[in-house]
């Protein structure tokens, strides 16, 4: 028997086989490999351009450069001390801490209430255009423009406590702004506002997906409305929930127009979180090898949230196909 | 007889001569002096190519006579402005800083708080302006000590354009209402004067502050911006100063204390919203009645003082109260920031931008800045300003005499490489304690150790060799004429 020609595991020479696939079809190891080309060299071209701004950063936070007396390529080498710096520093952890506070408060309002909404939307109403069209304008609007407006809605003697006051039938005065605890709670609720909007495009867009047949499967077994949504929609929706969750808050870490533009990390240090004290730190006390440092370390704890979230999305991923591939048994 | 002839040889000989002693001659004789300050600057800047200039500086400050003066010396001259950067002068700094880093030569003038001078001269970015003012025989002249403002390590830096001192504004009518006095001379045993103490100053806010009538006794900020700004005053008239020879932070010491204890005793007397509150938002509460006192920059002046004040000819200025406590009457206002231009020395166009500059800082155009009845950004800071109509008419006589008195004994904030960062510390503590998130006893020990960190990173020797300067913008006076 030659090379090639013999029995495979079903008994077919290999000569068989390849008579049998299209002609078209034997050139597709290629143009995948053109394909795959295609989508990298962009890729490889942003890496080329951003690859500067990171070695300098490197370069810096490994150096000790005081803008006052030196070039930056007269800076001194110090290793990691700068790292241990910021680790070190009170100031940063306690940023760090007010940071996660917020991020972890503002996504799950963001999620909540874009939830609730997209369950209000996904079947559609006579003017469902206009309601989608509302939901998603905090969204589109300048976050610049969103701290500078609401500052003026948010005075004690401002509207937002006018209309709270005619509301509840009481005089309302509330310190938005400059009781520390209500300020926290004021910027919540701006990023809340600002991005519930992306919670509700996803989580609308993924109950628009899921499969009616089980739905309807269970309705016409008698399911309850609450019970669909808790066994059936909600299971299914994990993988998105959590990749609305984990995007969010990767996103509300970062958040820094609205915190400045509004409270410039105060009063006192209440909002001061690691954008603003980060941008303190490099702008305002020109300490460049400190934001550096800083920089990176909180790009590798976002790096080791994103690590976790890619594995726990895995997991859910895993679930849902093994739901899907032993049909007539529910998990 | 033969006629003497004259041959080239001899006429060029005596050109010669006369050019090289003919400026020692004309400044003997004080004749390089006698043109106006314009003409002088306009005559060397025309030595020079015409150029487009490119500023960093906030819309605020340039507009109406700053933009015509401009038009007028690029008709003269061929120089002139051609791109501005508008930045709020706060976010200057940074700005003037990445150029700094940058070596950039993009920008030829900044306009920004001089207490950045020792920051970015270090940084290597500004131009001295000796040499300049020596050529169109320009004397930098400000009231009291001021001008050493603009001076570091020997060296000329900046041209002024906004004094910004702090002067002390009472609620006329309340002040000086008969039932009002016999009131507080009958609570406290004491006729009701201006006050000369920050310890009157409180028994005065105390009594007239009426909340529940929409008037605020005090209409000082406390927010975590600008807030810290009064503790200066506080803490210069109890005789403090932030560091000593060796460069170690003497904040936590009685005196500082003491400026810590006026500094948040005031509270009650305070708008609530005051730590949240810039100074967007003060100004209003003072033009429309909400305040009974306070001490603010003078530019307010012009402000409640113009047409559209509900509270136009209602009040009194003058000198902020000092303090005994260092066993002397001692009065310490704050001028905060000046601000002014600067040159970035490595602009092609550097000549040409200091030319401008010093056009817009002689005697006769600043008067037009600083006394524009509607563009009032710009504050006085020239003794000329104080003998001008045109300037009084803005601030009103009573306003002027009080701008002087506070100039007169007016100190820096921290005129130090790496002010910022001594200052940022400093205000978010103050803050910090305003606010309840952190003990009072804790403010003045955590500001040292934040501060320690600072002169370590920027280096102790070359901070305690512009300590000499920071003392020099002190005033001489404690009590002013």
């Amino acid at each position: 028997m030659r090379h090639g020609e013999g029995g495979g595991r079903n008994g077919r020479g290999r000569n068989d086989r390849l008579r049998r696939i299209p002609k078209s079809a034997l050139h597709f190891p290629e143009s995948l490999t053109l394909f795959r080309w295609g989508v990298l060299v962009p890729f490889f071209a942003l890496l080329l351009f951003l690859l500067p701004v990171f070695l300098l950063q490197i370069y810096f936070s490994v150096h000790s450069w005081t803008v006052y007396l030196t070039n930056w390529w007269e800076a001194q080498f110090v290793g990691l001390a700068t790292f241990w710096e910021v680790l070190s520093d009170e100031r940063f952890l306690w940023s760090l801490v007010r940071s996660l506070l917020f991020a972890s408060a503002s996504t799950l309002g963001c999620f909540v209430v874009g939830f609730a909404l997209a369950l209000l939307m996904y079947r559609p109403f006579k003017g469902h255009g206009f309601f989608y069209t509302m939901f998603i304008l905090p969204m589109l609007t300048v976050p610049i423009v969103i701290a500078y407006t609401f500052e003026m809605l948010l005075y004690q003697k401002g509207p937002l406590n006018g209309v709270l006051s005619f509301l509840l039938g009481t005089d309302v005065h509330v310190m938005w702004l400059t009781n520390p605890t209500m300020a926290v709670c004021t910027i919540i609720l701006l990023e809340i506002w600002n991005w519930t909007p992306f919670a509700f495009i996803l989580m609308l867009a993924s109950l628009a997906a899921l499969p009616h047949e089980i739905v309807e499967a269970a309705q016409s077994l008698g399911a309850s409305r609450w019970r669909i949504f808790w066994e059936i929609q909600l299971p299914l929706l994990r993988p998105v929930i959590l990749l609305a969750l984990v995007l969010r808050f990767l996103e509300a870490m970062g958040e820094f127009a609205k915190t400045w533009g509004l409270l410039q990390g105060g009063p006192g240090s209440a909002t001061e979180t690691i954008p603003v004290y980060l941008y303190l730190t490099t702008w305002s006390f020109f300490r460049i090898s400190k934001g550096a440092a800083m920089s990176y370390i909180v790009m590798l704890l976002m790096i080791v949230l994103v690590l976790l979230a890619i594995r726990i999305l895995r997991r859910e991923k895993t679930a849902l196909d093994r739901m899907y591939s032993t049909p007539g048994q529910l998990v | 007889m033969r006629e003497r002839q004259v041959s080239r040889r001899t006429v060029l000989k005596s050109g010669l001569t006369a050019a090289a002693i003919g400026p020692w001659v004309l400044a003997q004789s004080r004749v390089a002096e006698a043109g106006p300050e314009e003409d002088r600057i306009v005559q060397a800047a025309k030595k020079l190519q015409p150029a487009e200039l490119n500023g960093m500086i906030w819309s605020l400050y340039y507009r109406g006579p700053m933009t015509e003066q401009q038009q007028e010396f690029r008709n003269l001259t061929g120089i002139g402005v051609g791109n501005i950067q508008d930045i709020p002068t706060p976010q200057i700094i940074q700005r003037a800083m990445a150029e700094a880093i940058a070596r950039s030569d993009k920008f030829d003038f900044m306009h920004l708080d001089l207490t950045m001078i020792p920051s970015l001269a270090s940084a290597g970015l500004l131009e001295p302006l000796d040499d300049y003012m020596e050529e169109v025989g320009y004397k930098l002249e400000m009231v009291g000590n001021a001008a050493n403002f603009m001076r570091y390590q020997g060296k000329t830096y900046a041209l002024p354009s906004d004094g910004n001192v702090f002067v002390q504004l009472i609620r006329k009518d309340f002040f000086e209402h008969p039932d009002e006095q016999k009131a507080f001379a009958d609570k406290y045993g004491r006729p009701l004067t201006w006050p000369q103490t920050w310890e009157e100053h409180r028994q005065v806010v105390e009594f007239f502050h009426r909340p529940e009538k929409g008037l605020v006794a005090s209409g000082s900020l406390r927010d975590r911006t600008f807030g810290g700004f009064w503790f200066y005053m506080y803490f210069y008239s109890a005789g403090g100063f932030p560091f000593n020879d060796d460069l170690e932070p003497t904040l936590n010491t009685p005196a500082g204390q003491y400026a810590l204890d006026l500094h948040l005793n005031l509270q009650p007397f305070s708008h609530p919203e005051a730590p949240g509150w810039g100074t967007t938002q003060m100004i209003p509460q003072h033009a429309s009645g909400h305040i009974f006192s306070s001490q603010y920059w003078d530019g307010l002046i012009a402000l409640v003082e113009g047409p559209k004040s509900q509270t136009r000819d209602k009040w009194l200025y003058g000198l902020v109260p000092g303090s005994e406590f260092s066993g002397k009457l001692r009065y310490r206002s704050i001028a905060i920031p000046i601000v002014g231009l600067v040159i970035n020395r490595h602009s092609p166009r550097k000549r040409q931008a200091a030319f401008m500059a010093l056009y817009w800082s002689t005697l006769q155009n600043s008067i037009d800045i600083v006394g524009h009845p509607e563009f009032t950004f710009h504050d006085p800071w020239h003794p000329g300003h104080f003998t001008s109509p045109k300037v009084k008419e803005v601030y009103t006589r009573a306003g002027m005499d009080a701008i002087k008195q506070n100039l007169l004994v007016a100190g820096p904030s921290i005129y130090l490489t790496g002010y910022p960062e001594f200052q940022e510390a400093l205000f978010k503590h103050l803050s910090e304690a305003y606010t309840g998130q952190l003990a009072a006893k804790e403010v003045l020990s955590k500001t040292e150790q934040a501060w320690r960190e600072t002169i370590k990173n920027i280096g102790k020797r070359k901070l305690q060799a512009e300590l000499a300067d920071y003392k020099a913008a002190f005033p001489d006076i404690d009590v002013p004429g």
